[in-house]
């Protein structure tokens, strides 16, 4: 009795280190904190923006692709509607699919990177041929060779495809830091002292890799969200709701953006809100990147 | 040596299969299509007043298989044509074959995208030491957050800055199409001159999206292996600075090269934003085109060249990789 009370009563302190440690980190560079709250609004965004404007937004004649101005801060695209209005609704379809998109890829990826580099073997060997024919078949050119037979008509639909065309570089990578990580001293200590495959990945390797992931989560993420504004950018697939890819693909090919300068507001809405998402997510996964490996932190 | 020829001929025959694999997919995406496009062309041509031999023989020149026979047949004939380089015609192109149009468009597309990806790789490994050895001061942290910052944007939202700033706003760059035409193509100093104007721009845009990802993974690689024990017993042995420096370059630059190989594939991969913003002809526009205008054996024949193109990329990687790290060698030996 006496030992569980003990033992829960040192993880609660270690908790209580380990987010002590977090607000360290972050409060030693003011950017991870502006990160932080980028990150909240545009989590805010996706979840609660559309609800602030009507749906359909309204169109108005009189103020067709207009440069901004005091009502309309990014102008107006081709049918009068506002620019930051479209940013901020079409925010939940690019949020929502590239956060499946990462979930998916960060997970399936570890796992078989995992496993794969741990056990070694004829799983590996099955495995990593899968992956590698996953990593030889190029994604967005096999995307687009899709987009003739498949719609991706929802947004969890396309962080689906998305995510489960994507794992392959995440297995690869947690399978050769796996690899590396098993022949360290450490972990060939710990299976000679006959420790658990379960406690050696959990406590031991995965640890060790932390920053290793997170750095995969900023790509998956990142990558979600380039793969599907990308395929509308590219006008491939089929105008379905409003989104940040649209809204590039018609400001540059229907509004001609690059040339008409009164457009370019339209241009810039949807690239500022990509620039600023990848903003938040580089400073996040930065103090990320402190906190999960010690030997960065400068003390 | 006979290693790494064992090695490579694992890697042809694996080639080999990824490519029908690739085939295949493509042959039953286009049979998947809705609303049997083959069929319905046949059916168009018949109404045309065309007999149906002929009708089928047309279709079949545009679609790169026979619309008769079982599927199994079909699928033999569009493979045998692969064989023979025969990847059908195209439709958009007058007729020509697809061979020859994917031929004319490659060169538009290879020669930036390795202009771009062998700039952006030398700028960023010696950035990325850099970035490394003063990782706790003002530099290191510039360098690091350029690095995630250009890593994280994707390649068009480069393009079209760069677009925007340099050919619109500053209008001192072309940003459309790959020479000017008023050029007599040859070997002239105003058609090079043209040729190398209109491609600081695309090749800037590869540049500049693979640098990002060069210096962060030269920076954690350089990280890891200033930890380990043999760069500590090295510097206590008192050994020269630049001898450490090579201990450390030779062992960091290793696993970067697995990553040169994955990023030429998304190098061509992210050909198609390029080449769409600065609409330069290559194998990416070609391939939007080829999915616009439903050119389906221009379609399958783009798709399956830009995957020959990586897996290529991918083998000589791997060798490299062979030659240069012994664990590697040894570690195969053991497993095979």
């Amino acid at each position: 009795m006496s030992v569980l009370l003990e033992s829960s009563s040192t993880s609660a302190a270690m908790r209580r280190n380990f987010w002590a440690g977090v607000w360290r980190v972050m409060k030693r560079k003011p950017s991870r904190l502006v990160g932080a709250a980028l990150m909240a609004g545009f989590a805010f965004m996706g979840v609660f923006g559309p609800m602030f404007y009507p749906d359909p937004l309204p169109r108005d004649p009189n103020l067709l692709t207009r440069p901004p101005s005091w009502e309309h801060w990014l102008g107006t695209d081709d049918q009068g509607r506002d620019v930051v209005a479209l940013v901020v609704t079409g925010s939940r379809y690019v949020l929502l699919a590239a956060l499946v998109t990462a979930v998916i890829t960060v997970v399936v990826g570890t796992g078989i990177g995992l496993f794969s580099g741990f056990k070694r073997g004829r799983w590996d060997t099955v495995l990593m041929r899968l992956t590698d024919m996953k990593l030889t078949i190029p994604g967005l050119p096999l995307l687009l060779v899709l987009s003739t037979v498949w719609k991706f008509s929802s947004a969890v639909q396309m962080g689906l495809v998305l995510g489960l065309l994507s794992w392959g570089g995440v297995a690869r990578a947690v399978r050769s830091q796996t690899l590396s990580l098993r022949e360290r001293g450490f972990i060939e200590a710990a299976r000679g002292l006959g420790l658990s495959t379960t406690h050696i990945v959990g406590k031991e390797l995965l640890p060790s890799m932390a920053p290793y992931i997170a750095m995969n989560m900023l790509i998956a993420i990142t990558g979600g969200v380039y793969a599907q504004v990308g395929l509308f950018f590219l006008g491939v697939l089929p105008y379905e709701s409003n989104n940040w890819g649209q809204m590039l693909n018609t400001a540059v090919f229907r509004s001609g953006a690059l040339t008409v300068p009164s457009a370019l507001g339209f241009l810039l809405g949807p690239l500022l809100a990509i620039l600023l998402l990848t903003l938040a997510i580089v400073l996040v996964v930065d103090a990320m990147d402190e906190i999960f490996n010690p030997r960065l932190r400068e003390e | 040596m006979t290693i790494i020829a064992r090695r490579l001929a694992g890697h042809l025959a694996r080639g080999i299969v990824m490519i029908l694999v690739v085939a295949t997919i493509t042959f039953f995406i286009v049979r998947s299509i809705p609303g049997d496009p083959v069929a319905a062309n046949v059916q168009k041509l018949i109404e045309q007043g065309m007999s149906a031999e002929a009708a089928q023989q047309a279709t079949r020149v545009l679609y790169g298989f026979q619309p008769q026979g079982s599927l199994w047949d079909q699928y033999l004939d569009y493979m045998t044509g692969l064989l023979t380089f025969d990847l059908g015609q195209s439709i958009t192109h007058a007729g020509a074959p697809v061979t020859g149009v994917l031929a004319e468009a490659a060169k538009w597309t290879v020669l930036p995208v390795l202009a771009g990806t062998l700039l952006s790789f030398l700028v960023g490994i010696i950035l990325g030491v850099y970035a490394a050895i003063k990782r706790t001061g003002k530099l290191g942290d510039v360098l690091a957050i350029s690095g995630s910052l250009l890593h994280g944007v994707p390649q068009y939202v480069l393009g079209l800055l760069l677009s925007a700033i340099f050919a619109t706003l500053i209008p001192i760059l072309p940003a459309d199409g790959p020479v000017d035409i008023l050029y007599e193509p040859g070997f002239n100093a105003g058609y090079l001159a043209s040729l190398f104007d209109h491609a600081v721009l695309p090749v800037a845009t590869y540049a500049l999206a693979a640098y990002g990802g060069w210096i962060l993974a030269m920076k954690s690689s350089v990280v890891t292996v200033l930890g380990d024990d043999f760069i500590l017993a090295a510097e206590l042995r008192g050994m020269k600075r630049s001898i450490i420096f090579r201990y450390i370059a030779r062992n960091a630059i290793l696993p970067l090269f697995t990553i040169l190989a994955l990023s030429l594939g998304l190098l061509l991969g992210g050909a198609v934003f390029i080449e769409r913003i600065f609409n330069y002809p290559g194998l990416g526009l070609l391939l939007i085109e080829s999915i616009t205008m439903r050119d389906y054996a221009l379609m399958g024949g783009a798709f399956l060249i830009i995957t020959v193109a990586i897996i290529v990329a991918n083998i000589v990687a791997d060798l490299f990789y062979s030659v240069i790290d012994p664990r590697v060698r040894s570690g195969e030996e053991v497993s095979a």
